[in-house]
């Protein structure tokens, strides 16, 4: 083993040790200012979790999540030399970590709060306006056919829990009241999206989702619309639209030139 | 049973939707059926940089390990104040899933 | 050996750009704030690892606060004091972001942060010798060559040394500057740091540096503890003011080298921007002192260490 694979494997090992080599001026035990960069490579990566999952941090408690997030770093460390999205495994290392397993939302909320780190960073893309979107009208026949481009930030997130509701709790200034109105097990589907400069996160009906990620798949305006309303007979395909337009979330809509005449 | 939309009712949605975005704020936002959590993510930090974490040097020799019941760590945050009439997640579940643990 | 002096990249940014003022680093607290006061300040310095996202605010703002100040980019994550190979991708994105800002000056560490795939997140020492010695020029010389622009090597805030070490640290440095022709950024903190850590004078340390390299400086607090013998530990915490020893020995390397870009690190317990700026200032005071001084007593370097460690 190279002395560099030695020094990195001693830093985040489980059971502290000294690699060979290490002097101080003074004779002193050099393990003890070892641990500086052991404590430090493992407390920034702790805190760099700890800064993209607040609301996974508030839900378990900081000892808790900080003892969790450094089993995590022990099995997952970072392969990026940028640590932005650092942890984007964490949601599934939580699902096979059982003392979180009383808490059966968690790892849902840990993924909410990923794509709001990965929305905030996500590419730029200037959405059509309305003014911009308006001639399409008046090729109606044509309008089934359109191909819709979503903007790189958006992302829909379907879970079994209430994830946009506990997330929103935390959000207020009184979490205890506010979560006391959330019932954790209805299913709810987020649609995260940077809007400007910010990353708002709705609660989107199962119809709005099915037609976004029909879109984010490529299949076009028609085909997208019916499949959401097979989905879900309440599907407001205009709401969801205005949801969308307004968003800023429509970055393309074209109609392919073979479906002109 | 295959459910199939007409060009009109797309153009018509679409339509009625370029009218409710183009509208005041307030109002399109009545008008959108959407329940919209008006929750703006607060700015990130950037996490790279080169800072050495101070004055916890100790804290890199506290032992981890969760094999058995040497892990003793529960939730013990917000989410004990969560409503959940069906699955194992309330404040009493914890208890008992503190109590096991211990055992 | 002597190949590296030869490989010199040409430059196309001058590492010398930067005003010889204070500056700050550029938190994402700070940006609309920045923005909004447009404060006078000499420049920014942003962490090039948080900029390595496709879009949004981040990009959004540096963009902004760009146009109206001069830029240092600082690396912290190449790993030039690694075993494994500079990771090419990384060293790309770098590229791409010296490209887009076209900064004036570039600077990395004498330190490494990756061992194979994995990134330590931290500031790892190296021992100094002569595989060492070759290994980091190897890697300067590939990331002058990869950016063409000519960069600055800070020396580091280190906690523990080298059985092999076969020279000194300032040697070591003085070497690098003389095989690969980088520059220096001299991170007064850590020759305060690792001096006290290590039990040397820092002034000679100072002293034992090529002047003529040093094209930047860093100023920041620590944070004290102890080592197993009780005796002191600083580290580089960047949670605090710049301590009085810390300016103390920054005079004396002004008096040493002249007005330089100095810019005020913080990363830990970040203040509001008006006390960032004025340390900013506090260290421009220092060097119009300083320029005084030496048109005072045409002797220069007239200061004593009067910085113990």
């Amino acid at each position: 083993m190279s002395d560099q694979q030695v020094f990195a494997g001693a830093l985040l090992a489980a059971e502290p040790s000294c690699p060979p080599g290490l002097t101080a001026w003074n004779g002193s035990d050099p393990g003890r200012r070892f641990a500086i960069y052991r404590n430090n490579v493992v407390v920034s990566l702790i805190d760099a979790l700890a800064d993209t999952y607040p609301v996974t941090q508030e839900l378990v408690g900081e000892e808790f999540f900080r003892a969790m997030a450094r089993l995590f770093i022990q099995a997952n460390p970072p392969r990026s030399r940028m640590l932005a999205f650092y942890g984007d495994r964490l949601a599934d290392f939580i699902e096979g970590f059982p003392p979180a397993a009383a808490v059966s939302y968690l790892a849902d909320v840990a993924r909410l709060e990923m794509l709001r780190v990965s929305a905030y960073h996500a590419a730029d893309a200037v959405p059509l306006t309305p003014a911009e979107i308006a001639p399409l009208l008046e090729d109606e026949a044509a309008l089934p056919t359109a191909r819709i481009g979503l903007h790189p930030s958006l992302k829909v997130l379907f879970s079994r829990h209430a994830v946009v509701s506990l997330w929103a709790a935390h959000q207020t200034t009184d979490v205890t009241r506010a979560l006391a109105a959330v019932d954790s097990d209805v299913a709810e589907v987020a649609l995260v999206l940077r809007v400007g400069l910010d990353v708002e996160i709705s609660r989107i009906a199962a119809g709005a989702a099915v037609f976004i990620t029909g879109l984010e798949q490529g299949i076009a305006f028609g085909r997208a619309a019916e499949q959401a309303l097979a989905a879900d007979d309440a599907f407001d395909l205009a709401a969801t639209l205005g949801l969308l337009i307004r968003g800023g979330a429509i970055t393309t809509m074209i109609i392919p030139r073979s479906a002109t005449s | 049973m295959n459910k199939t939309l007409t060009a009109a009712s797309l153009a018509l949605a679409l339509g009625a939707a370029l009218t409710v975005a183009a509208a005041p704020v307030a109002a399109a936002d009545e008008k959108m059926a959407m329940e919209k959590e008006h929750c703006y993510g607060v700015a990130l930090k950037g996490k790279n940089d080169c800072k050495a974490g101070a004055g916890t040097s100790c804290a890199g020799t506290s032992k981890v390990d969760y094999q058995g019941n040497a892990w003793t760590a529960v939730p013990t945050g917000s989410c004990e104040k969560t409503v959940s009439k069906t699955s194992p997640t309330g404040y009493g579940q914890l208890k008992e899933f503190k109590a096991k643990m211990a055992g | 050996m002597n190949a590296h002096a030869s490989s010199v990249p040409k430059t196309v940014g001058a590492t010398c750009g930067l005003p010889a003022r204070g500056g700050v680093g550029l938190k994402p607290e700070h940006f609309r704030e920045v923005l909004s006061t447009k404060p006078d300040i000499g420049f920014f310095e942003i962490h090039a690892e948080n900029y390595m996202v496709d879009g949004g605010p981040f990009h959004h703002y540096l963009g902004r606060i760009r146009e109206r100040y001069p830029l240092s980019i600082h690396g912290v994550g190449l790993s030039i004091g690694g075993e494994s190979p500079l990771d090419a991708d990384h060293l790309d994105q770098l590229a791409r972001l010296l490209d887009r800002y076209q900064p004036e000056s570039f600077s990395e560490h004498l330190a490494w942060a990756s061992h194979g795939e994995v990134f330590l997140n931290d500031l790892l020492p190296l021992p100094y010798h002569a595989a060492t010695l070759a290994r980091v020029c190897d890697h300067v010389d590939q990331v002058q060559n990869r950016l063409r622009h000519r960069m600055l090597l800070e020396n580091p805030a280190t906690y523990v040394e080298f059985a092999a070490s076969t020279m000194a640290e300032t040697e070591f440095i003085a070497e690098v500057v003389l095989r690969t022709g980088c520059g220096l950024l001299l991170d007064v903190n850590n020759v305060y740091v690792a001096c006290v850590n290590h039990h040397r004078n820092p002034c000679a340390y100072i002293d034992s540096l090529p002047p003529d390299a040093v094209g930047q400086i860093h100023l920041a607090g620590f944070a004290r503890d102890v080592d197993a013998a009780g005796d002191s530990l600083l580290i580089d915490s960047h949670g605090a003011p710049v301590a009085q020893a810390v300016w103390d020995l920054y005079r004396y390397a002004l008096d040493r080298l002249g007005p330089l870009p100095t810019l005020i690190e913080r990363d830990n317990d970040i203040p509001s921007f008006p006390v960032l700026l004025a340390e900013a200032h506090q260290a421009e005071r220092l060097m119009r002192d300083a320029v005084a001084n030496a048109a005072a007593t045409p002797a220069a370097a007239n200061s004593s260490c009067g910085v113990g460690a």
